[in-house]
């Protein structure tokens, strides 16, 4: 909290206007993923399930959890993605990832604060390509006709509950997936690596959730307090991830800090 | 063509009781001048909880103000948000009348639905229902208006039958307009026979579209209040210098620093999946940036095609374009996060007022007829 006070303070001597994060990036890097060389293919996930839930922070967090190189949104919010890929160049496996919804220059974007999976080749395969960096974790997805129950447990404490009922269906294009930003070290040094993502859904619902567990230091930061959830689906089909085309730097806004890998 | 003038009140940080009031005091001694250089129209929005994008969270007082403070202009409420949870519609009714009253028949009443997470999610509102109570809103207010015993059942809202007060001084009542930012809004507008009022700078190619569809389409509506108002206004910026290269320098980092701020918001397309939100709201448009022909004068000058930046001349040709593509007004906002200093708005005002609107327009005459519908009075009233 004192480094947020300083951040205000500082800015509005500066007579900044400009919203932007005030993360310590060096703290940031100590979990950061590393692609050695940006891959060519796509990847895909694979007749998967993707739970997802927006939910509104402590507004003490807007600033808080972003690099400097990005906005917050008004009010801060985070989404929870819970995928049960069923195929893939790994194999099947479960990820979580928790994401602090941003703005990169005027794109919406999520950017990754943590993330847990299940299987070691899908641990070493999505840093190596992606450049997220996950921990291991038991995860769970569980879908019936009348509600959808995801759970993610690390040592056996259960860091993410969420119940979620009453699903109601929604047309594929109802959904919208943002990009995403993964800091990572890559060949051109410490960035924000922007992932897109390409569904081709076959199904959407959306569904009421409620939190029965969420513990945030587990997915990157204590200031990581779930407020009002604001909505949640559940969406069946195929992820497309194409290559890495753009990176940030983390510290300079995307206006003149967005490089191309290529 | 009719020219306006438009406020969202965007307020830069740091925040401060002094800054608002600045905002707030900048723009109605815009106002005043607006009014006396022959602007047709002010126009102030309703937003809450958007920090510095805009603080204009109680337009109707603002523009009582500028109805007390002004002898002609006239007065947009641009635009009620028509969701009961941020307003009952007997109020929006009520004060909407109230302001007629005072401004002498000057009022103009613009109707929308809000397309930011951050204000429904303040006021718990279901995104899924807004097109729904918009919708309702925009057919019993002429009613609320024009009945001495009004009564509804619907899905918004319900009430016995009382007699809503007072009367708006426009008879039957003032014109009704919807804000378009999303595509097809445009055509929801034409089907009821309400303005289309453009609050989104959209390019020329599309709003050429939207505006051939909404005349089209507004031939056969059925209005849903006592006349049809068939306008069309666009919304844009305004920095008008003699020399470009000034404009340039000044204009742009407005324009720019509005739509950052814009792109700071949650839209609800973001952050809930539904059915009636399927585009980013305004920023949509902004996203959008459409590449002009290399010989059209605004890349020549290094500016951004169709907006009102530039020297009298561009503007004028700017606005020539605007014109053949069937736009009847286009409403300006004349500064953001109050980058340019207030002088310089005024002098901007003075000359756009001196040497591009008479190549458009009369100004409008103190003494002409407060309100002169330009549609057809509708059957069986």
């Amino acid at each position: 909290m004192t480094r947020l006070f300083l951040h205000r303070v500082e800015r509005r001597l500066r007579g900044d206007n400009m919203l932007v994060g005030c993360a310590d990036i060096d703290e940031l890097q100590k979990h950061a993923g590393t692609i050695p060389r940006f891959a060519s293919e796509p990847i895909v996930f694979e007749d998967t399930t993707c739970f997802q839930l927006g939910v509104e922070l402590d507004n003490s967090a807007r600033e808080a959890l972003l690099p400097s190189g990005l906005h917050p949104t008004i009010p801060a919010s985070m989404v929870v993605q819970v995928f049960n890929v069923r195929q893939s160049i790994w194999g099947a496996f479960l990820l979580a990832v928790t994401r602090v919804s941003c703005r990169s220059g005027v794109r919406a974007r999520g950017f990754t604060l943590g993330a847990k999976v299940t299987t070691a080749g899908a641990r070493k395969g999505l840093e190596s390509t992606l450049g997220l960096s996950a921990g291991l974790a038991d995860i769970e997805l569980q879908e019936t006709y009348a509600q959808t129950r995801v759970g993610v447990a690390l040592s056996g404490i259960q860091i993410l509950e969420v119940q979620a009922l009453d699903p109601e269906p929604l047309s594929t294009s109802d959904l919208q997936f943002t990009g995403t930003l993964n800091l990572a070290n890559t060949p051109k040094g410490l960035r924000l690596v922007q992932v897109e993502t390409v569904p081709q859904l076959s199904r959407v619902e959306r569904l009421q959730s409620s939190f029965s567990a969420f513990h945030g230091e587990s997915w990157g930061s204590p200031l990581l307090q779930p407020r009002q959830v604001i909505a949640s689906t559940i969406s069946r089909g195929d992820f497309l991830m194409p290559p890495i085309r753009f990176v940030c730097k983390p510290d300079e806004l995307a206006f003149t800090g967005t490089e191309s890998v290529t | 063509m009719k020219f306006g003038i438009f406020f969202e009140l965007s307020t830069p940080r740091p925040f401060s009781r002094e800054v608002e009031w600045q905002v707030y005091h900048n723009a109605l001694e815009q106002c005043r001048l607006a009014d006396e250089l022959g602007f047709d129209h002010v126009w102030a929005v309703e937003h809450h909880f958007l920090e510095e994008y805009s603080h204009s969270s109680a337009p109707e007082v603002f523009l009582a103000a500028v109805a007390a403070q002004t002898q002609r202009i006239r007065i947009g409420h641009g635009a009620v948000v028509c969701v009961p949870e941020m307003n009952h519609p007997v109020r929006v009714a009520e004060r909407a009348a109230a302001l007629d009253i005072i401004s002498n028949g000057r009022l103009e009443v613009g109707t929308a639905r809000s397309s930011t997470w951050t204000e429904l999610g303040g006021f718990g509102v279901n995104p899924d229902d807004t097109k729904k109570t918009w919708d309702e809103f925009v057919r019993v207010l002429p009613k609320m208006w024009t009945q001495e015993e009004f009564s509804w059942h619907g899905k918004g809202f319900s009430m016995p039958s009382r007699n809503v007060l007072p009367k708006p001084y426009q008879d039957p009542h003032p014109p009704l307009w919807v804000t378009v930012t999303t595509p097809g809004t445009e055509l929801d507008a034409a089907d009821r026979g309400l303005g289309c009022l453009g609050v989104s700078s959209a390019g020329y190619e599309e709003q050429e579209r939207r505006t051939r569809e909404y005349h089209r389409r507004v031939q056969v509506c059925e209005p849903a209040g006592g006349f049809i108002n068939d306008q069309v206004h666009t919304m844009n910026f305004l920095y008008c210098h003699e020399d470009y290269r000034k404009a340039r320098r000044v204009g742009l980092p407005m324009v720019n620093s509005f739509n950052i701020a814009n792109t700071h918001l949650y839209w609800t397309r973001e952050a809930y999946p539904t059915r009636a939100y399927q585009t980013l709201g305004n920023a949509g448009a902004h996203m959008k940036p459409k590449k002009p022909a290399v010989d059209d004068p605004s890349v020549v000058k290094g500016l951004p095609e169709g907006v009102g930046i530039g020297d009298p001349e561009h503007l004028i040709q700017t606005i020539k374009k605007w014109e053949s593509i069937g736009v009847t007004g286009i409403n300006f906002l004349l500064n953001a996060m109050e980058m340019i200093p207030q002088q310089q708005v005024k002098d901007s005002m003075k000359l756009f007022a001196r040497e591009v609107m008479p190549k458009f327009h009369r100004p409008a005459q103190i003494d002409e007829a407060v309100f002169t519908p330009s549609g057809t009075a509708a059957a069986g009233r």
